[in-house]
């Protein structure tokens, strides 16, 4: 780092000069500030001279279905089995609580605003992201990569681009699977249970009252975001995941290790991502409350 | 110098400079981060080469002296510490050296191992760059794979995948897909390295066409001497960190140095 600071030096810059050129730099040795480098070069090089549609969407298709549609059979299980948990708790702690009308709010929150997304991205993080990390990250260790930027092929174009747009698709669209399938087959499983015990859960659970509870509770903010959401998740992954690939050194060991790195870290992103994006709900409420008073 | 294809000015290499592909790295990036130059860990200090359009080079050396890494310099992989590398009388800024400003400039490489993208088969792979680069119609593009794949006898397993072919029949295919591309300036690691004697007799003549008929520059890295005698082309060493002034083969065949004495004692002994 001697290098930068004679740098510094020699451009003569002043002190509020030398404090961004080191927040730059602080920015630019990070991870998340290379990741956001990463991303915006991604989205960059979509409108390069060399594009051409047909190649980048069969690309994009590819990378679709293959984030999407195979997962989905795994995915449509854990959503049902996990909407019919949500719908039985909320509707036996609620009915006994005497909070009857504030069933369909909870199965919004929980299902629509909050786990729905969650899972759906862990999912996807643990299968789709960490096949994308080795897919690439094994171009890599053979030097593919290389031989694709020495023919002039744009690395992030050819790799990183289909990914982030496949991948942000894929699990926009499974987002919203999960919170169907979740309310509609958990309803069908709850029914199921229902019946097979003889009602022993003492549940009075229409189609018409489910729905009707949950289409009252949905307000305009969970649109906005169900679009929103899945896709920042879906950036976040992919992005991870093609940077810990594109950042192993030339050793077979280290794609392992970039793997684990790429979903344990998409993890925590999502998280954090997940809270940054609650705090709108969080002022619409502010904004509800002093509407009230 | 208009006729001039490659000029290397006192270029230093150190081990770090090697590691690591920079894509997921902001590409100014590694602008910053050049270390001083210090003589232990130095791969090559102060190499010096220049290269007219239409010359061949050879460059030999015993093995772990940074010949491949010298190419990958060349071809913006490896970042040197200093030293200036002019492409066809072009300087690129090292904040701008990377390997696809480099290719932008015709300057294509084949690797040691081919480095044959493996999901693709043999046809498409020759064809990736030229369909990125929209080099022509569908049409042309066709023709031109087919030309690339008869010039160097890969026609019969075009709908192959990399893994299923041998390492001398993926180097083959890895120079088409070099070929196909015309470059201006071709580098080659080790290209006979794994060819028997026929498909090393026919790549000879390719590249000697290469040379006289589109005016390639070529660079060979290669253990194989008698290459360079047959293809009448300058032969220099990378012998301890630095680079030797080209000189023809007889001249190293018949000289008293040390490299003469380790590298062409078989081949006197041989006659």
């Amino acid at each position: 780092m001697e290098n930068v600071e004679e740098r510094v030096g020699s451009a003569k810059l002043t002190l509020v000069g030398k404090l961004f050129h080191h927040l730059g730099m602080f920015f630019m040795t990070r991870t998340l500030g290379q990741q956001v480098c990463l991303f915006f070069r991604a989205i960059a090089s979509i409108f390069s001279k060399t594009r051409s549609f047909k190649t980048d969407s069969r690309n994009v298709i590819l990378q679709t279905f293959f984030t999407g549609v195979e997962i989905f059979p795994i995915l449509f299980i854990v959503a049902t089995l996990f909407g019919a948990v949500v719908i039985v708790e909320v509707m036996t702690l609620m009915g006994k609580m005497g909070f009857d009308d504030v069933v369909g709010s909870l199965v919004v929150v929980v299902i629509i605003r909050e786990l729905g997304p969650i899972l759906t991205a862990f999912l996807i993080a643990g299968r789709s992201g960490s096949s994308l990390t080795t897919y690439v990250g094994s171009m890599v260790i053979n030097s593919e990569v290389d031989a694709l930027a020495t023919m002039g092929v744009d690395p992030i174009r050819y790799l990183v681009m289909p990914g982030l747009i496949g991948g942000s698709i894929a699990t926009l669209i499974m987002t919203i699977f999960f919170s169907g399938s979740a309310i509609g087959a958990g309803f069908l499983i709850t029914k199921a249970a229902i019946i097979l015990s003889g009602n022993a859960l003492n549940l009075q659970l229409t189609w018409d009252y489910l729905s009707n509870e949950i289409l009252k509770a949905l307000t305009t903010m969970d649109f906005v975001l169900i679009i929103i959401k899945p896709l920042v998740f879906g950036c976040i992954i992919t992005i991870n995941a093609c940077y810990q690939a594109l950042d192993i050194a030339h050793d077979v060991r280290q794609v392992p290790k970039a793997t684990s790195r790429s979903v344990i870290k998409s993890f925590l992103y999502i998280v954090c991502a997940d809270v940054v994006l609650s705090l709108f709900y969080f002022v619409d409420y502010m904004n509800n409350l002093s509407n009230i008073i | 110098m208009q006729d001039e294809a490659l000029r290397i000015e006192d270029l230093h290499l150190t081990y770090r400079g090697l590691s690591g592909t920079a894509f997921s790295k902001p590409g100014a990036f590694g602008f910053f981060k050049t270390t001083k130059n210090d003589g232990d860990n130095e791969l090559i200090s102060g190499a010096n080469l220049s290269l007219k359009r239409g010359e061949t080079l050879c460059i030999g050396g015993p093995s772990g002296q940074g010949k491949s890494a010298l190419l990958r310099v060349i071809a913006g992989l490896a970042r040197p510490c200093s030293g200036r590398v002019f492409y066809f009388g072009e300087y690129i800024p090292p904040e701008r050296l990377t390997a696809l400003e480099v290719a932008k400039r015709q300057v294509g490489l084949v690797f040691q191992n081919g480095a044959l993208i493996s999901n693709l088969r043999v046809r498409d792979n020759i064809a990736l760059p030229l369909r990125y680069h929209k080099k022509g119609s569908a049409a042309e593009i066709e023709e031109k794979i087919n030309m690339a794949m008869d010039l160097m006898r890969v026609r019969d397993c075009a709908n192959m995948f990399p893994h299923q072919l041998s390492v001398g029949m993926q180097k083959r295919v890895a120079i088409a897909r070099s070929w196909a591309m015309d470059p201006m300036l071709l580098l080659m690691d080790e290209p006979t390295a794994g060819l028997d004697n026929y498909n090393r007799r026919n790549l000879l003549p390719l590249i000697d066409n290469m040379r006289t008929l589109f005016k390639t520059s070529i660079i060979i890295i290669t253990h194989d001497l008698m290459m360079a005698k047959e293809l009448g082309c300058n032969l220099c060493f990378l012998y301890r960190k630095t680079l030797t002034e080209p000189h023809s083969f007889d001249y190293w065949l018949n000289a008293n140095n040390d490299i003469s004495k380790v590298l062409f004692r078989d081949l006197r002994n041989s006659g």
